[in-house]
């Protein structure tokens, strides 16, 4: 008893280590921007309208993550389909806002939720590859889009019988609680607190741990396997709309390429907060933790002046750092199953 | 093939490899000669697999004196190892499936005609390199068309193509039938004559009676002894391995069967098994006894929802059972012990505790909200009846031994407390000691009243367990046997379809 209680302790000691590792290195980060404007290289790093932007990128990038770590956690990858789904939904609830605030915004997480479920359901059903399958829906989407509103950018209609709504809608994005906390901030906190319930403590984050680390045991524990991967799917294209929404608000205007990006910030977001690619291993916390990381690091860049090209570049080259020590302490954990 | 004709082809000197925290092989000296087999057997985890591990040049760490046809050699990667001639046959087979035979075989040395293969030649040496072990296939079929134990063989063929003078085969004989194996004997018999040394590995000790010239027993990463074979008896062996006397193995206890619970009539899955009739009590244990591929395994995935059957029923407590997936089945209390532990039956990378509770997810939750310490005193129960090792519901179950997994398969089902369990192989590849855990812990769970089926090919398993074993012949249900009748004699004979029908 005594030496059960206090091995489960340890395990769950090292998951807090490893959380609290990742905002070590987002402190880390911080620490870093600090010196580079003491040797005067970037300006203003630590007033308050640059934190304020921070965190408003970091909101952004977490929503995106959040609903797609349960993708990661239940071993398909990634969702790739999720900037057209952030651009797709923007083209909703712009158009719908001339009835009003509610329907645009619903109207928007219906048809988030029907691509969530498209894709959930055939990954699920058919075990598509995830990758392959949501990339090629983000084209068929994008294209959807460009057909449909012939390759323009829509405006909300500031004169027509929808102004309150889009007031309304325009204030999604600057709405902010004591002139600080932004809404998409909030809406990243109560997100968090709740995916983090979800993974732990629901039966359904319990299947989906049990069907990420290996799939075809959950399916032979009697666990509905296809229905665990079709939730993970919707959730992550629900938190998708809620950030296309709230980044359409920002910019006033549809585009498809609201959400360009997103997909692989999330991703990264995702890995570096400790969830591996190979699935049912990582926690919401630690995800929220890569966010953060990712919104410093991307300031910093700005604000030091690296153009987005290699920004992407940097980005990129840290993905595959993070992935390569994932895979290598992973493998040195070595299995002897004599 | 040699020169030196005397010496050992294969000698290991104080040989020990440690893992972070344990020792998993302590000081070991080991020696083969040319020609001879030699058997090395012990509990799983008793250290035989990593010693050939090491030999295979997976490590680059171990300590001690490798030294192959008298030189001294360096075994830090597989590469290496197989340089020295040292070819290995695991139980996993190591063939790619979607590609065919040839291709398979002559890995990495296609023969090529200028920059082109020369398919022609290639096909002719994959022939040849099957004429080796007795298989006449075409050599173009992916293996994925190929039946298991012809797959195995295959995999034999593609070692012995690399020429090796050591060969060291890890439980050659659990995936085949009984002719199978006595061809593989046959191959082995060859082997020697052209005086490869091979190490022999297996739990099954009337094979190493057969075929082995000396036998090795390793105990807890320690060498015990090495024995000619014409000088040891199987007791002797045994005891050596458990360190303790299994003096009785099955020990019967009464047991009174109940009402019936399973019902099947007529049922047919087209092509795996025809018009498969029975009735089966409470606190039963039947066994299905038949030669692989005689339909034992497709008859579980239908009995459990897996697969459907054309025709035929199935009732459950005088009803039918509802439902066509697994967890429909599941939740009317027909559960399965798959055959394949490491990717039906585990998740390897989840915690003990993980494992044992997750087919009874939805049990343990009200309101969708889980509680795993509602379901920790079944853990504990559950890893102190089955003595699983270390008694930690906290660890990964990939590193625990292969008994150990199996055991905490077996307590995942024991915890959803099934009407009916169904158990495909439960003790394949386990040694002795987890056998008898897991053979008690079937007698118990009969006694309260459970319906066991037990598919099996370990023979004295059946006769020593069960109450009934039904012979199962190419699909059909052919004989049946009461305890008084069953020998492993007699089953071996229905199996093979001789002997009164």
């Amino acid at each position: 008893m005594n030496a059960d209680s206090r091995a489960v302790r340890s395990s769950s000691f090292s998951r807090i280590v490893n959380t609290a590792g990742v905002y070590g290195i987002a402190l880390l980060f911080l620490v870093l921007g600090l010196l580079l404007q003491l040797t005067g290289a970037i300006g203003n790093f630590l007033s308050v309208q640059n934190m304020l932007n921070i965190v408003d990128a970091v909101a952004l990038v977490g929503i995106v993550a959040v609903g797609m770590s349960f993708v990661t956690y239940s071993g398909h990858y990634a969702d790739m389909s999720v900037p057209t789904t952030m651009g797709f939904t923007g083209y909703i609830c712009i158009e719908l806002l001339r009835y009003g605030f509610l329907p645009a915004i619903l109207g928007a997480l219906v048809v988030g939720l029907l691509i969530g479920l498209l894709n959930g359901f055939v990954i699920g059903k058919f075990k598509a590859n995830p990758i392959i399958w949501t990339l090629a829906v983000n084209y068929v989407t994008l294209g959807i889009i460009r057909l449909v509103w012939v390759n323009k950018q829509i405006y909300p209609d500031l004169q027509g019988s929808g102004q309150a709504a889009v007031a309304l809608f325009d204030s999604i994005y600057r709405l902010r609680f004591f002139h600080l906390i932004g809404l998409p901030l909030v809406i990243l906190i109560i997100l968090v607190v709740v995916g983090q319930f979800v993974l732990t403590r629901t039966s359904f984050g319990v299947k989906l741990k049990v069907t990420g680390s290996a799939l075809r045991a959950a399916k032979f524990s009697g666990i509905d396997v296809e229905r665990v991967i079709l939730v993970s799917f919707v959730l992550a294209a629900f938190t998708a709309t809620i950030a296309g929404l709230a980044v359409t608000s920002l910019s006033r205007v549809g585009a498809w390429y609201n959400g360009a990006g997103y997909d692989f910030k999330a991703v990264t977001a995702i890995v570096i907060g400790g969830m591996t690619l190979a699935g049912g291993r990582g926690s919401i916390l630690g995800v929220l933790g890569g966010s953060l990381i990712i919104g410093i690091l991307n300031n910093i860049m700005t604000l030091v002046g690296i153009g987005t090209f290699s920004q992407d570049m940097v980005r990129g080259a840290i993905f595959i750092i993070v992935v390569g020590i994932n895979a290598v302490s992973l493998r040195s954990l070595g299995r002897d199953d004599a | 093939m040699t020169e030196r004709e005397t010496g050992p082809a294969l000698e290991m000197k104080n040989v020990s490899k440690r893992f972070p925290g344990t020792i998993a092989v302590d000081d070991v000296s080991f020696e083969v000669s040319p020609g001879e087999v030699h058997a090395l057997v012990g509990e799983n985890g008793a250290g035989k697999s990593t010693l050939m591990k090491v030999l295979a040049g997976s490590f680059d760490d171990y300590t001690g004196t490798i030294a192959v046809n008298g030189r001294v050699e360096t075994l830090h990667s597989p590469t290496m190892a197989k340089k020295c001639g040292i070819g290995m046959i695991y139980q996993e087979l190591s063939l790619a499936r979607p590609i065919s035979i040839t291709e398979n075989l002559l890995a990495g040395r296609l023969p090529r005609r200028g920059f082109l293969l020369d398919k022609k030649r290639a096909r002719e040496q994959a022939q040849e390199l099957l004429q080796h072990v007795g298989l006449d296939l075409n050599v173009d079929l992916p293996i994925e068309d190929i039946s298991q134990h012809e797959a195995q063989l295959v995999e034999i063929a593609k070692v012995l193509g690399n020429k090796p003078s050591i060969l060291v085969m890890d439980e050659p004989t659990s995936a085949l039938s009984r002719e199978e194996v006595d061809r593989l004997f046959a191959i082995i018999g060859n082997l020697k004559k052209q005086r490869i040394a091979i190490v022999y590995i297996s739990h099954h000790l009337p094979e190493i009676f057969r075929i082995a010239d000396r036998v090795t027993v390793m105990r807890d990463a320690k060498k015990i002894a090495t024995k000619s074979i014409t000088e040891v008896s199987r007791e002797e062996i045994v005891q050596m391995m458990v360190g303790r006397s299994v003096k009785e193995f099955y020990k019967r206890s009464e047991r009174s069967l109940g009402d019936v619970r399973l019902t099947v009539r007529g049922l047919t899955r087209l092509g795996f098994f025809h018009d498969v009739s029975f009735q089966a009590r409470r606190g039963e244990i039947i066994g299905i006894c038949g030669l692989s591929g005689a339909g034992r395994t497709e008859l579980a995935r239908v009995l459990v929802g897996l697969d459907k059957a054309e025709e035929g029923t199935i009732e459950l407590d005088g009803k039918p059972v509802k439902g066509s997936s697994m967890a429909a089945f599941l939740e009317q209390g027909i559960a399965y012990l798959t055959e394949d532990r490491k990717i039906e039956g585990l998740c390897l990378r989840l915690a003990v505790d993980d494992n044992i509770l997750s087919a009874i997810i939805d049990r343990l939750s009200s309101a969708s909200v889980f509680s795993k310490s509602r379901g920790a005193p079944l853990v504990e129960r559950l890893i102190g009846e089955l003595a699983i090792y270390p008694p930690d519901p906290s660890r990964t179950v990939g590193n625990l031994s292969g008994g150990n997994q199996q055991k905490v398969l077996l307590a995942k089902w024991l915890a959803s407390e099934p009407r009916v369990l169904i158990l495909d192989e439960p003790t394949r590849g386990v040694d002795i000691g987890a056998k008898l855990t897991i053979h008690t812990s079937i007698e118990k769970l009969a006694r309260e009243g459970c319906t066991v089926l037990l598919i099996s090919s370990d023979l004295p398993e059946l006769v020593g367990l069960c109450d009934r074993v039904i012979i199962m012949r190419k699909g059909h249900f052919t004989r049946e046997m009461n305890y008084s009748e069953c020998s492993e004699e007699s089953l071996l004979l229905a199996a093979n379809g001789e002997g009164s029908a």
